[in-house]
């Protein structure tokens, strides 16, 4: 096939469907979705074979694709393929039609930013996705939903304009590129410069959710609809933002070191402060979503770093979060399709009730965690390594200031596995209560999406050099003129597997060789415990939020003093407030101002 | 010759609703439903014929520098489609929104009046003539601007017409200082011999224009006046007010006069820069504060306003170009928006944002709508005011202006932010409201879904080819400034 109708077709494909999606009922929307997103997994096969394409009109070229774009694209199809199977059946009665019609039309627009090599035309595709989130936010059901949405797009929505400002001033700081994209290539030099720069950045970050542009992901992920919390903030706008990062990093601008490291404070603050609230959630939905963002931290600062190790470790962990967090997010899903909650408080003990969840949920937050031998541990390893290279060069000074990011970046990984012991014992483990005493394993359908995503979980962690690294992303590598990165300590996941394996038959061994277990009630007082002592998967963890120290930070941030959505809403209504005082409606006062223009233009013409 | 025509329709008719229309109002909306749609087609025959040429019509034959005379060039051609297609979903909203405020005659009668006070300052090349009728048309707005009948109506009609007068008089100084100078009130013949003049004086009378139309426009700081006016005029003269009389009485003058006439100085290309901004800044924190939808709206054209006078300032063809392009694309989002707020009001009986809730249900086409011209207004694409501003954020960091770049970026993100709040409290808030005080008819829809569709098509006049062959004749007659005085004085 001809590489560049591949291209055509990768945006045309999903937008014909979205067009038909708005005449037909539910059942053919799925039908038609379904085929047409197979079909774009078909092409991206065929593009992997040819994979210099690129289409031009008149003297412009228009799309290219790229290695980076390549690996992009492939995930953005096979995540959207998996979501996609698990929306089949399931989905909210009200809102299913325009689910089903939004959903193609989404991945049309994401394919279209990612082969956009004309500026304008790239800039027109981000903003579609943007207005496909908001969209999105609008079919939630929740009482939130629309201050929710109203949140989202201001972010997502304001964050746009930031773009084309840079990018339009990246055009003409280098003029004769003729509206590429790729053509660019920018020194830090001027004003105008960095502040292309520092737009681009915010473009970035409130896309894939970075500190401090994150506040939206957490309530988008509470409510709105749980597919599309999968699909956008956890997959397809984590690949949009952290694409736009990697360009930035690679072709678009030449940064100095002080501005990689700035930019590994802000991944290293993105995880902490993220794992920090994420662990006093009480609804599930919104700890995956912060957690969507703390994970974003790390391939911040595996981008951010300007080492090629840590680099390539930051694209792996894009896929492996992309993989991982929808798997949790699908699962939690399931759970709440069943029970018709999301609440950690209200859940529990429905591991026995729906195991293949509960074993799908498992794989996803030991990779997340980072327990190897699954893939999250593996990139995240590779982070740490290009961190530890990248400090062989630098200053002693920046050296302490890179190793207090390293040290925070680790401590997030370890709380985050604390916070999913809550979020597997809060919903899988303890006493169930007994309203979910008749509760059934989730449709086919649906653990057949988690199921493959766990699957991918296992096989980017075992086999993580040979398919991933090799195949995908060494490629991107070798095109932006890096070499293939060597590796500091030696770990080999099969071994480790290995080790584990025999751990584990050891400890069976064991527990068969001096089994003896008793079962018994809970006893409070002498009498069985009632329902309302059933101990929360949620309980312990208040502990920490009334912490000495973090016991303030926590009462601010709920008071949302970090949440600069929030500051910057306070600060444009006292302003609005000042300027219409201005205003009172008196006739008097205006004829003066009126006067006072005119005296004013006069005195500039003397 | 359909120059007079374009006048003399809305004048006739304005007159035959008052003969005829007094017992029945039926025959007054027919004669104005057959009016507009009438000037509609003129306007658009006259436009496409013009092409990139310019007519002249000389009143009773006397010639240039003794009478009066009508030039339609593609600006004026442009200007009044821009007001046609907006007057005619006027009077297809009015219809049924008018019905419950009595006499309709009247307010039809007005309506025409309006319509011919702006028809005859866009084509007028006479610039007394043109004061007469930005006068008529002031006039039928301060008699629109009361007709709902309430105090506050009142109040609002009763200081728009102090601040018109105001600015009127300050217009009229300028007109009376020229007229002194140059012993002619032709502007083809001004234009021509300003130049050999003191130069102190040409900028003196600037400085009076630019007050005194600049008034009209509602550009920061003589803005006072519009958001009482455009809020308390009943719906769909509020879109006539927001939508194209600011931009006929104001902006359209703005660019005759100071690019054709005065030749785009460069004192005032700053001013118009300058201004913009604060219009643009000051509008949008005003505007994000209201609690009233039609006042929100009201100063978001304030802001808007700005965005066009930025354009304007830049001055380079592209950036004309931006500003031509957000003139008539605020035209149209502006004018959606207000029919909006008008329904909502005719189907709740409140347009206070805090009162209202989902009304995607019981209003499909007024939110599906108001969704679309909100996100045309914040520039979100596809819609059309997503490319006029990218247009203007071009043009100006390609003239070396990123600062004004940015101002318009922030004035973006700000209309955002108050769009959504709309979107959020008024059409897609928690409370679902299940009934309705009136029904919204057909015909409001019919408008509201007219301008809906031309909000996304209108996108298409960004595409190369199309661009050149419908603005570029308007921008090349605002950038190649003497050419209007050799291309009228030719015949």
């Amino acid at each position: 096939m001809d590489a560049s109708l591949i291209l055509i077709y990768l945006v045309a494909v999903p937008l014909g469907i979205a067009a038909l999606n708005s005449l037909v009922p539910p059942l053919l929307q799925k039908v038609f979705t379904f085929f047409g997103l197979a079909y774009t997994i078909v092409l991206i096969y065929y593009l992997f074979l040819e994979p210099a394409a690129s289409l031009s009109y008149m003297d412009l070229t228009l799309f290219t694709v790229d290695r980076l774009g390549l690996f992009v694209l492939a995930f953005i199809q096979l995540l959207s393929f998996i979501i996609l199977i698990f929306s089949l059946h399931g989905l909210d009665k009200a809102n299913e039609k325009k689910f089903l019609l939004l959903y193609p039309l989404t991945v049309a627009v994401c394919n279209g930013v990612i082969i956009s090599e004309n500026i304008l035309l790239f800039i027109i595709f981000w903003g579609l996705s943007g207005l496909a989130l908001y969209l999105f936010a609008l079919l939630g059901q929740t009482a939130d939903t629309p201050k929710t949405a109203k949140k989202t797009f201001i972010i997502i929505g304001g964050s746009d304009v930031f773009l084309i400002f840079g990018l339009v001033a990246m055009r003409f700081l280098q003029p004769g590129t003729n509206w590429s994209l790729f053509g660019l290539h920018i020194t830090l030099n001027c004003e105008l410069a960095w502040a292309a720069f520092i737009s681009l950045l915010i473009a970035a970050f409130a896309k894939a959710g970075g500190f401090p542009l994150h506040t939206w992901v957490p309530d988008f992920s509470k409510d709105a609809p749980v597919e599309s919390a999968a699909f956008l903030p956890a997959s397809l706008d984590k690949l949009l933002g952290i694409y736009l990062l990697a360009r930035m990093m690679t072709i678009l601008f030449e940064i100095n070191v002080t501005m990689h490291l700035v930019i590994v404070t802000l991944g290293a603050l993105t995880v902490i402060f993220a794992v920090m609230m994420a662990m006093i959630q009480h609804n599930g939905r919104k700890l995956l979503g912060y957690h969507a963002v703390s994970q974003v931290g790390y391939m911040i600062i595996g981008i951010g770093s300007g080492c090629v190790l840590a680099f390539a470790g930051g694209l792996f962990h894009l896929v492996n979060h992309t993989i991982y967090k929808s798997n949790l997010f699908l699962a939690l899903g399931s759970v709440e399709k069943q029970t018709g909650s999301n609440d950690l408080d209200e859940l529990g003990g429905l591991g026995k009730k729906m195991p293949l969840t509960f074993i799908m949920a498992i794989i996803g937050a030991f990779s997340i965690s980072g327990i190897p031998p699954f893939n999250g541990f593996f990139s995240k390893w590779m982070i740490y390594q290009g961190l530890l290279e990248m400090a062989r060069d630098l200053t002693p000074a920046q050296q302490i200031w890179l190793l207090i990011c390293l040290i925070l970046a680790v401590f997030g990984s370890a709380l985050t596995l604390a916070s999913f012991l809550k979020f597997l014992h809060a919903i899988f483990l303890g006493k169930r209560p007994a309203k979910y005493n008749r509760i059934r394993e989730a449709g086919i359908n649906q653990w057949l999406a988690t199921g493959l995503l766990s699957a991918l979980c296992i096989l980017f962690g075992l086999f993580a050099l040979q398919i991933p690294l090799q195949k995908l992303i060494y490629p991107v590598l070798v095109e932006s003129g890096y070499p293939i990165p060597e590796f500091l300590g030696t770990y080999n996941p099969l071994l480790v597997l290995g080790l584990v394996t025999i751990a584990f038959l050891v400890g069976i061994i064991v527990y068969l060789a001096t089994k003896n277990v008793r079962y018994d009630e809970n006893y409070l007082g002498g009498m069985p415990a009632l329902e309302k002592y059933r101990i929360t998967g949620t309980g312990f963890y208040n502990e920490i939020r009334n912490m000495r120290p973090l016991q303030q930070f926590y009462n601010a941030a709920e008071k949302k003093y970090f949440d600069i959505y929030d500051l910057g809403s306070r600060f444009t209504f006292s302003l609005s407030g000042l300027f219409q005082k201005g205003h009172p409606g008196q006739l008097q006062l205006y004829v003066l101002y009126i006067l006072i223009g005119v005296l004013v233009f006069m005195m500039l013409i003397r | 010759m359909i120059l007079p025509l374009l006048i003399i329709v809305p004048l006739l008719t304005a007159f035959l609703i008052t003969f005829i229309g007094g017992k029945k109002d039926t025959a007054a909306v027919i004669l104005t439903l057959f009016a507009v749609t009438i000037l509609l087609c003129m306007s658009l025959y006259s436009f496409i014929i013009t092409g990139a040429q310019t007519q002249t019509y000389q009143m009773s034959a006397w010639a240039i520098p003794y009478g009066i005379s009508l030039v339609l060039d593609p600006l004026s051609g442009f200007m009044m489609v821009m007001i046609a297609i907006i007057s005619f979903t006027s009077a297809l909203f009015s219809i049924q929104y008018i019905r419950h405020l009595q006499q309709d005659w009247k307010y039809y009668a007005l309506f025409m009046l309006l319509l011919t006070g702006m028809n005859g300052v866009v084509m007028t090349g006479d610039i007394f003539n043109l004061f007469v009728f930005m006068e008529i048309a002031l006039f039928a707005a301060f008699g629109l601007v009361a007709f709902g009948g309430k105090a506050e109506e009142y109040e609002a009609a009763f200081k728009y017409a102090v601040m018109g007068s105001v600015s009127s008089t300050i217009i009229l100084f300028g007109i009376a200082v020229i007229y002194s100078a140059t012993s002619s009130l032709t502007m083809s013949v001004i234009a021509q011999r300003l130049p050999l003049l003191d130069q102190k004086m040409v900028l003196w009378v600037g400085g009076l224009f630019m007050a005194g139309f600049g008034l009209k426009t509602a550009a920061m700081p003589f803005h006072a006046w519009l958001p009482d006016a455009h809020s308390s005029a009943p719906a769909p003269i509020s879109s006539m007010l927001s939508g194209v009389l600011i931009k006929a009485l104001g902006v359209y003058v703005l660019i005759r006069f100071f690019f054709n006439v005065l030749g785009a100085p460069r004192l005032f290309l700053t001013l118009f820069l300058v201004l913009g901004s604060i219009s643009i800044l000051v509008g949008v924190f005003l505007a994000i504060g209201q609690w009233d939808m039609k006042r929100l709206l009201a100063y978001h054209s304030i802001s808007q306003i700005g965005y066009i006078l930025l354009g304007l300032g830049l001055a380079s063809p592209l950036a004309i170009f931006g500003a031509v392009f957000h003139m008539f694309n605020h035209a149209l989002f502006k004018s959606l928006l207000f029919y909006n707020a008008g329904s909502v009001e005719l189907a709740l009986g409140t347009r206070n944002l805090k009162h209202l809730g989902n009304l995607s249900r019981i209003l499909p086409v007024t939110s599906g709508t108001s969704m679309i011209a909100s996100l045309s207004i914040s520039g979100i694409p596809p819609f059309n005011g997503f490319f006029s501003k990218l247009v203007i954020i071009i043009a100006a960091i390609k003239t070396g202006h990123p600062v004004y770049a940015l101002v318009a970026v922030v004035g973006s993100l700000l209309t955002l932010a108050s769009f959504m709040k709309v979107q959020r409290y008024g059409f897609h808030g928690e409370k679902i409201i299940e009934k309705t005080v009136n029904k919204v008819g057909w015909s409001m829809n019919l408008a509201m879904i007219c301008l809906a569709v031309l909000c996304l098509v209108t996108s298409a006049l960004i595409i190369p080819g199309i661009r050149e062959a419908i603005m570029d004749p308007v921008v090349n007659v605002i950038t190649q400034k003497s050419q209007y005085l050799h291309v009228v004085m030719g015949r």
